[in-house]
């Protein structure tokens, strides 16, 4: 089970987190990507769409460990 | 580096670009005005935005386009689609009538080729600013649903754009949404009908064109670099940069990194998915990413339903040697293509 935090003054609105993980983040009206499911997605693509993340506005833990 | 923003500068786009794209180019500026005017033109180019636009907007332009050559059985693609279809695209999204767009076509093609003509560049985009600023006026008067009628009406803390930034957003949709795409589309339909074996797994499946577009983006970017310039001295991978050097970061050869792809030099939708650089990362990450994906999808999807057996014309590539070609930009320099015409 991941934990996944974004950092919203980091977040451009790209959509790219969305692309790779569509079933874990959104994007909100305002513009900022939020989670709306942190088990959407199989972990691997939660981890490439943080990985992905143009501003690295997405931090991704499993347990104590940060894997992004 | 592209990350890094404060340290590394796009301004010297900016200088380059004034002459045709005004004052505002926004791959050409840095904050706070980037964000500021990025936040407000961002909402037209969201996924959910678009979502609605591929079967409105998008099929049918590559349809009208397809009609042209449907019944000959075979047909150059490049001339007769990739390079027109992405221009119609933004006619379409900014709401200009169907006359003007061959006009439109005409304006977009020389502020294209501005760097090999400048002169019918310059005048080119002079020529649409005053085109665009009568539609400007028009839609402050009028409101419709479309593109220009939403940027003249956005609004940010009560902030709205200014004319000035409304043309230098619209002219900048030329090179950065229909150039790109309308190499990238040709890219793509390259390295497929290079590959039949590739071209009939999509042709059968079609969820496979997500991975086909992002490996045919990797594979051969439309774009192969971009330009920074250091705002203080800084180092890059144990290279001393002065500040005021301009830097050169080659998308194209990131996007061939041995160390994070295998058999790089390949086109191979089957490969493992990883995040690729030809759209930039960092804060001018390309806006029209979404865009540029659900065209080129679009795209080739309607080619595969209605062009049965759609395959590379033997002869003409005997011929012609087709080949993707460029150094700035690339894309390929003919589709000659067959097709079998229903009874």
């Amino acid at each position: 089970m991941l934990r996944i935090e974004i950092d919203a003054t980091k977040c451009m609105g790209s959509g790219n987190c969305s692309f790779w993980a569509p079933g874990t983040f959104d994007l909100g009206d305002d513009g900022v990507a939020f989670v709306k499911d942190d088990a959407g997605d199989d972990d691997d693509k939660i981890v490439l769409a943080a990985q992905g993340c143009p501003t690295q506005a997405i931090a991704v833990w499993r347990g104590d460990e940060r894997v992004v | 580096m592209l990350r890094d923003n404060e340290t590394f500068s796009s301004e010297s786009i900016r200088a380059g670009m004034a002459a045709v794209m005004g004052p505002y180019p926004l791959v050409g500026m840095d904050e706070p005005d980037h964000r500021r005017l990025r936040s407000l033109v961002a909402q037209a180019f969201r996924q959910k935005t678009l979502a609605h636009l591929e079967d409105d907007l998008v099929v049918p332009v590559v349809d009208e386009m397809i009609d042209t050559f449907i019944d000959r059985g075979h047909a150059e693609l490049v001339r007769e689609l990739t390079y027109r279809y992405p221009v119609q695209v933004i006619a379409v999204i900014l709401g200009l009538p169907r006359d003007d767009y061959e006009q439109f076509h005409h304006w977009a093609s020389a502020i294209i080729s501005v760097g090999a003509r400048p002169m019918e560049g310059i005048a080119a985009s002079r020529d649409l600013r005053g085109y665009l600023e009568r539609v400007l006026e028009d839609r402050r008067a009028r409101p419709r649903d479309d593109l220009v009628s939403e940027l003249a009406a956005s609004e940010l803390d009560g902030e709205r754009l200014g004319d000035e930034e409304i043309f230098s957003f619209l002219r900048l949709l030329l090179p950065a949404g229909a150039e790109t795409t309308y190499r990238a589309t040709g890219n793509l339909l390259f390295g497929l009908l290079d590959d039949p074996r590739q071209l009939d797994a999509v042709r059968a499946d079609r969820s496979l064109l997500t991975a086909a577009v992002e490996e045919a983006i990797r594979w051969e970017p439309p774009l192969l670099i971009t330009s920074r310039v250091a705002l203080h001295d800084t180092e890059v991978a144990g290279t001393a940069i002065p500040a005021g050097a301009q830097v050169i970061p080659n998308i194209g050869s990131a996007n061939r990194d041995e160390r994070r792809w295998d058999h790089a030099e390949d086109f191979d939708l089957f490969r493992e998915a990883k995040p690729v650089i030809s759209f930039g990362v960092g804060p001018h990450m390309c806006l029209g990413t979404h865009l540029a994906r659900m065209e080129m999808r679009a795209a080739v999807n309607r080619l595969l339903d209605r062009c049965p057996k759609l395959a590379f014309d033997p002869e003409s590539r005997e011929r012609d040697d087709p080949h993707i070609h460029g150094e700035t930009f690339r894309s390929p320099t003919q589709l000659p293509v067959r097709f079998a015409v229903a009874a």
